[in-house]
């Protein structure tokens, strides 16, 4: 990194490089202005991607004892795997904690492109049932803007990101800008059938950022199947290769890496911030970079962290915290309820030879909707992501030649499993640990959080409705789980520097913009109000696009 | 150097006629990995590329190798449960028409797995092939590896099916040690063979990594319902 770099007074500081961090620095400087972006970790590049890579290929076909000993909590999820646990945070480095009695898990990448890289990819708009959902259930309060007011911004992400799926018509999930969507199997066809016959329930294709017709110069999937572990031809959505990219070739955006951001940096005689302080990852040399307005994208923890730890004589509880809020209401996708099963009278076989559609189904929730009318026992609602395609049988019984036979005949598995919507709950919070550090010297977080009895009835529900539709389809060997998993394990985190239009009961205004100190922001999932039930990482696109614009509008205005 | 979206633009269909695919495989990396480097700008450092920041995997080596290695050595099992566990999968899963668990080297890919495994698993294991013995002993009077096929597959052929309580007793089922022992060991076998190249070739895999676009239910309008 050259002196320069440092020594230019950016117009904006964008900190993450992941799905909204590209955003923020494609929009804004495609829009002139002259941007940095921080990234904690390194460069990426698609030399380093193995989906094509077979598993035998590595030593201990995704056993490796490296991954259990630096990734003890990124290995919960299932995309940290032998193939790619560099791109995961190193736990030893990373430290946080919990109470003993509330655990959370934390999956975090520190590369460009964040987890943009290893995402679901699933990708679903929020509605007005979502947007003013206190208004029609009396818990919490409404999102302070509308769907109609987010709807363009969707538009323009759907279209640029490429977003394949199928047109429903359903009220609780809207319709987008798709390209066509993948195609269900029988057993998928079978089950939407029976659903909407039975229950008038909508099961669609997932909603997916991966491209099935050429799409702005990147080429459709290739049906290699593994996503998570990187595409050479870009057709699933990632920033590095997409959004960044785009920025940089403006001439006007300055990718930083290695930039492991500590804190905000104030000017206390304008009460506006005047950039950032970020500690080299491989020097740990400590450094400024000075710009007219800082958005941060790294992440809701990440980003209330940086916040929390960039307290001031005038801020004492942490930056843009004069509502005291910070950190609080955070939230994470419920799961844990599932349905398994089989179709016995489906004759196709299982085979491992690609096409592998690296996408599912998406049930559309159906509690608490207008339609619907209220649920006696919870609010809110929850849809389903699943499956249906045959599988190899290894739990066959038996050994020998016949084992091999049955093994291949397999079994025609059918699946759903649930995510809830997680209430907002001020109990639930994330906080700097006095006592803990990571390796740079940046104080760690304590989360504190667990799901409520909303979560726990809307589990139950779920695994019992997801039963029942499986029934109805005429699945045999049905088996049911209606628990509710560790939070964080969804990995839909949100809600911890909430929006909202009275700056004593919020933190950002409805365009990110902190009301303590208007020329900082934060588009992460920091700002949502509400869960929702949907995917977030769409949501959170179109709200930094939307925040953004506003910058650049009271740039503009020569307000900043 | 040719634009990143026109490199970019290698449709399926041309992937699928790469072969070997492997080998290619770099090929295909380096070209689209040189237009995007370009098309990147310099504030990206490939320098890092070549950093030990990435996984054995993403730097290209083959962690298969020690497999077929000539001077290959058991670095957990000893001779004796090595030569046990060869003979317990190529009675598990033998050779067909297709080859079978020996061929795949199950018993080497399992030496190192479980020789990363807590203790608590090894012990599983070790106890499960101790159990095997012990009851070859008993009922055959010499070690699991020491019986002749026929004798090999009535051992273990009880435990390979749901265990029934007695209809004679109205027994109750009970947990049955050894039909968990039996299903551990199985289970470990079945899962070294089927993630192997042999396996992979056993389940249909032909090498590619690309096939087509997914097809899905070609059938009209409520066939399957």
């Amino acid at each position: 990194m050259t002196r320069d770099v440092l020594q230019q007074k950016y117009d904006a500081i964008v900190v993450g490089s992941g799905a909204t961090g590209g955003w923020a620095a494609k929009r804004l400087s495609e829009a002139g202005l002259k941007v940095a972006l921080l990234e904690a970790g390194r460069s990426v590049t698609p030399k380093e991607f193995t989906e094509h890579l077979p598993s035998f290929k590595l030593k201990y076909r995704n056993h490796s004892p490296e991954v259990l000993r630096t990734r003890p909590i990124q290995k919960q999820c299932y995309a940290c795997m032998e193939y790619n646990y560099e791109w995961f945070v190193n736990d030893l480095e990373n430290p946080y904690s919990t109470p003993p009695d509330r655990p959370f898990t934390w999956q975090r990448l520190r590369i460009l492109g964040g987890r943009s890289l290893v995402w679901g990819r699933q990708s679903y708009r929020l509605s007005d049932v979502d947007f003013k959902a206190a208004s029609r259930d009396g818990y919490d309060v409404d999102w302070p803007f509308a769907y109609a007011d987010l709807a363009p911004f969707y538009d323009i992400v759907e279209r640029y990101v490429g977003i394949s799926g199928a047109a429903e018509k359903d009220e609780m999930l809207p319709d987008g800008q798709f390209l066509p969507p993948m195609k269900m199997s029988c057993g998928e066809v079978r089950l939407r059938e029976a659903i909407k016959a039975k229950f008038g329930r909508t099961l669609t294709i997932g909603r997916t950022a991966i491209l099935t017709q050429p799409h702005n110069g990147r080429v459709p999937c290739h049906y290699c199947g593994p996503c998570e572990r990187g595409c050479m031809t870009f057709s699933y959505f990632s920033s590095p290769f997409t959004t960044v990219k785009d920025a940089l070739n403006t001439g006007n955006c300055t990718l930083i890496t290695d930039a492991v951001v500590s804190h905000v940096d104030m000017d206390t005689s304008t009460n506006k911030t005047k950039g950032v302080t970020f500690i080299n990852r491989t020097t740990k040399e400590t450094k400024q970079v000075r710009g007219k307005a800082v958005i941060l994208c790294a992440q809701a923890l990440e980003s209330t962290r940086i916040l929390l730890n960039s307290s001031t004589p005038e801020y004492p509880n942490g930056l843009a915290n004069s509502s005291g809020l910070l950190g609080h209401y955070l939230m994470d996708h419920v799961v844990g309820a599932d349905a398994s099963g089989t179709f016995v009278d489906m004759d196709e076989l299982p085979t491992a030879n690609p096409p592998h559609r690296p996408n599912g189904i998406y049930v559309v929730r159906y509690r608490n909707t207008p339609a619907t009318g209220k649920h006696p026992h919870f609010i809110r609602g929850y849809g389903f992501q699943g499956g249906a395609s045959p599988r190899f049988n290894t739990d066959a019984p038996g050994i020998g030649a016949e084992y091999k036979k049955a093994v291949k005949l397999g079994t025609y598995h059918v699946s759903l499993g649930a995510f809830g919507e997680s209430l907002a709950n001020f109990d639930n919070f994330c906080e700097i640990d006095p006592d803990l550090k990571d390796v740079w010297g940046i104080p760690a977080l304590r989360i504190s959080m667990a799901h409520g009895n909303n979560e726990a009835a809307l589990m139950r529900d779920a695994g019992v409705t997801a039963a029942e539709m499986l029934e109805a389809a005429g699945a045999k060997d049905i088996h049911v789980r209606t628990g509710v998993e560790m939070p964080g394990m969804a990995i839909h985190e949100v809600g911890t520097a909430r929006m909202g239009n009275n700056p004593k009961k919020s933190v950002l205004n409805a365009f990110c913009q902190s009301h303590d100190v208007h020329n900082l922001l934060v588009t992460d999932g920091s700002c949502f109000v509400s869960s929702a039930c949907q995917n977030p990482t769409l949501t959170m696109m179109a709200i930094t696009v939307r925040a953004c614009d506003h910058l650049v509008e009271r740039f503009r205005r020569n307000e900043v | 150097m040719p634009s990143p979206d026109s490199e970019a633009a290698l449709s399926a269909s041309k992937l699928r006629a790469l072969s070997p695919l492997i080998k290619r495989r770099d090929l295909i990396r380096t070209a689209l990995f040189a237009s995007v480097a370009s098309a990147l700008g310099p504030a990206f450092s490939f320098a890092q590329a070549a950093s030990l920041e990435l996984t054995p995997a993403a730097r290209g080596e083959d962690g298969s190798n020690f497999l077929t290695d000539p001077n290959w050595k058991a670095v957990f099992l000893n001779d004796q449960q090595n030569e046990t566990l060869i003979a317990l999968s190529d009675v598990i899963i033998p050779a067909t028409e297709t080859p079978g668990a020996k061929e795949a080297l199950v018993n080497r890919y399992l030496d190192l797995l479980l020789s990363v495994q807590p203790t608590e698993f090894q012990q599983q294991f070790m106890d499960a092939l101790n159990f095997i013995d012990a009851e070859s002993q008993k009922q055959f009077g010499r070690d699991f590896r020491a019986l002749v096929p026929d004798d090999q597959r009535s051992l273990l052929t009880p435990w390979a099916y749901p265990r029934q309580g007695s209809t004679w007793m109205e027994e109750d089922e009970q947990p049955d040690p050894a039909h968990q022992h039996f299903a551990r060991l199985k289970a470990l076998i079945a899962s070294g063979y089927y993630g192997s190249e042999i396996g992979q070739k056993e389940l249909g895999w032909e090498g590619g990594f690309t096939n087509g676009v997914y097809e899905g239910c070609q059938h009209p309008p409520t066939t399957h319902t």
